[in-house]
């Protein structure tokens, strides 16, 4: 009990200095939402605080703005009602600029190219995504993600199995229950390379995405500042960085392949 | 004040038009209450709502909510029998039995059900090459609500007198019998409501099966909300499917008692 005392001490000793900090800067933090579970974008350190590809890239939009940044964790299908609800000032969390998404919020201009491809089964005979769609087929997805929407519109006869973690949706594959698994180019590379005893990866895109900060709707000022940030953030080299301080190796293997590189 | 104070306070089973009046006020007053505060909140909410989107997919939430009964009236009848089993068990003189039952009672209580459900779909169904996920997903359902049946039904077992049950084997009495005849009916009514609550919890703990892509529910309105991005419109429909799941189980349980009141 005296512990928990002195934790909720210096919690809030913490959490005062913070404010303090906060005030002096003087102006309103940033509150930038994510799902911490996607790495290297979005994803946690050692020791628990959130770092990544999209927490660089909050923190350096935050200096250019002059604004101090605070990362918000919440469930990737929670963060467009999050942004609506004034929950959120911002999306950074390797969210694709959607039609769909653009009548619920605005996006940013795109900050990164990448698309939907294929984590297979090894044995699967399937050579692109319209091999996988027949009866007896079952293709794993992940919920809310740009690939459970293409396979929800464009997949007709296979079965579609809806999951909630990625890492289940690569188990199933794994296991061969799912005869594929589709998400991101990033994704997929990585999954199989951890997986490559049971699985294959094809890894050119049947559908082209690009991923955006989402805005909320109407908030024009706010939305030019970001794309002038993301727009001298480019030619600085700071998109560069990230990718090689995050993923040298993914960027190499990209393009030994012969596939654009994003960032 | 005090006249409308003692007319809405009564005491159970009082009879007449007066008491009857005076319940059905004080459910329009507390309906009103609630309704009315619920009313003030989604009225302070800035959404743009949009139920058309919803519309659209009414048979996508009806074939999910019509998984869910399907998967809650087995997982009810398996897990009854489990816990029952799982409650003689424990009161079985054979120790194996008997600790066979207390290791799984205390295993399934101390581990929170999404890491059941993961365990027994990815590793032990899959060590035994079962792939189809439903009759795995209702099965570790059942399991895990038998353990908590089974802590009721010997809460129940164990609340009848060491002394009857001694006179019940003086006049000669098996064990089967003393079961039957003895501790059955004494228990039968005290073990309706909190069985009616673990039911209900059986119902809304089915949800959970989604995350092995059970397409049940919860999961079609998560669906629903991700081609539509209406949240609110997705899982207002959620609420109220469970409740027409889970009300009818509360009213069935306190019929039920009231039907139990004098059997023994």
């Amino acid at each position: 009990m005296k512990r928990l005392m002195t934790r909720i001490g210096v919690i809030g000793l913490f959490v005062c200095c913070l404010t303090a900090a906060i005030a002096a800067a003087g102006q309103e933090p940033l509150r930038v939402g994510m799902e911490l579970a996607y790495p290297p974008f979005e994803m946690t350190d050692k020791s628990g605080s959130p770092s990544g590809i999209s927490v660089d890239l909050a923190r350096d939009l935050g200096k250019a703005l002059g604004r101090p940044v605070k990362i918000e964790n919440m469930a990737f299908d929670g963060l467009i009602p999050a942004l609506k609800t004034g929950k959120i000032d911002l999306i950074i969390s390797s969210m694709t600029a959607t039609g769909e998404r653009a009548r619920s919020i605005d996006f940013s201009d795109p900050y990164l190219q990448t698309g939907l491809c294929l984590l297979l089964k090894k044995d699967s005979p399937a050579a692109t995504i319209r091999d996988l769609d027949r009866l007896g087929r079952t293709v794993a997805v992940k919920k809310g993600t740009t690939g459970h929407l293409y396979a929800a519109k464009n997949l007709k006869h296979a079965r579609l199995l809806v999951l909630d973690k990625e890492a289940a949706a690569v188990l199933e594959v794994v296991q061969g229950k799912a005869d594929a698994f589709i998400y991101d180019q990033m994704s997929v590379y990585q999954n199989w390379q951890r997986n490559r005893a049971t699985t294959r990866a094809i890894l050119a895109p049947f559908q082209k995405e690009s991923w955006a900060i989402g805005i909320r709707k109407g908030n024009e000022p706010l939305r030019r500042q970001i794309n002038d940030f993301i727009r001298s953030y480019r030619l600085s080299g700071g998109f560069d960085r990230l990718g090689n301080r995050y993923m040298k190796e993914m960027k190499q293997e990209f393009k030994r392949l012969g596939y654009p590189f994003f960032l | 004040m005090t006249g409308i104070f003692s007319l809405l306070t009564q005491r159970r089973g009082e009879a007449g038009p007066l008491a009857a009046m005076a319940r059905l006020i004080s459910w329009l007053l507390v309906f009103l209450a609630v309704g009315g505060v619920f009313t003030f909140a989604f009225s302070q909410l800035q959404y743009g709502w949009n139920w058309g989107a919803i519309a659209d997919y009414r048979q996508k939430l009806f074939i999910g909510w019509m998984t869910t009964v399907a998967i809650s009236c087995v997982s009810l009848c398996t897990s009854l029998i489990i816990g029952l089993a799982a409650a003689l068990a424990r009161r079985c003189p054979f120790l194996p039995v008997r600790y066979t039952g207390t290791l799984y009672v205390e295993l399934i209580r101390g581990t929170p059900l999404l890491v059941q459900i993961l365990i027994f779909f990815y590793v032990v169904a899959d060590a035994f090459g079962i792939d189809n996920r439903y009759p795995v997903g209702v099965l570790t359902l059942s399991l895990f609500a038998g353990a908590y049946i089974s802590e009721i039904i010997r809460a129940g077992i164990e609340s009848v007198g060491e002394s009857q049950l001694e006179s019940a084997r003086s006049i000669g009495l098996t064990r089967g019998q003393i079961y039957r005849f003895v501790i059955f009916p004494q228990v039968a009514r005290q073990l309706i409501p909190p069985l009616a609550g673990q039911f209900a919890s059986i119902i809304k703990d089915s949800s959970l099966l989604s995350i092995i892509a059970v397409s049940e529910f919860t999961l079609n309105a998560q669906e629903v909300n991700a081609y539509t991005y209406s949240t609110l419109e997705s899982y207002i429909p959620l609420a109220v499917g469970y409740l027409l799941l889970t009300l009818p189980i509360s009213l069935a349980g306190r019929v039920l008692e009231r039907k139990y009141r004098y059997a023994h």
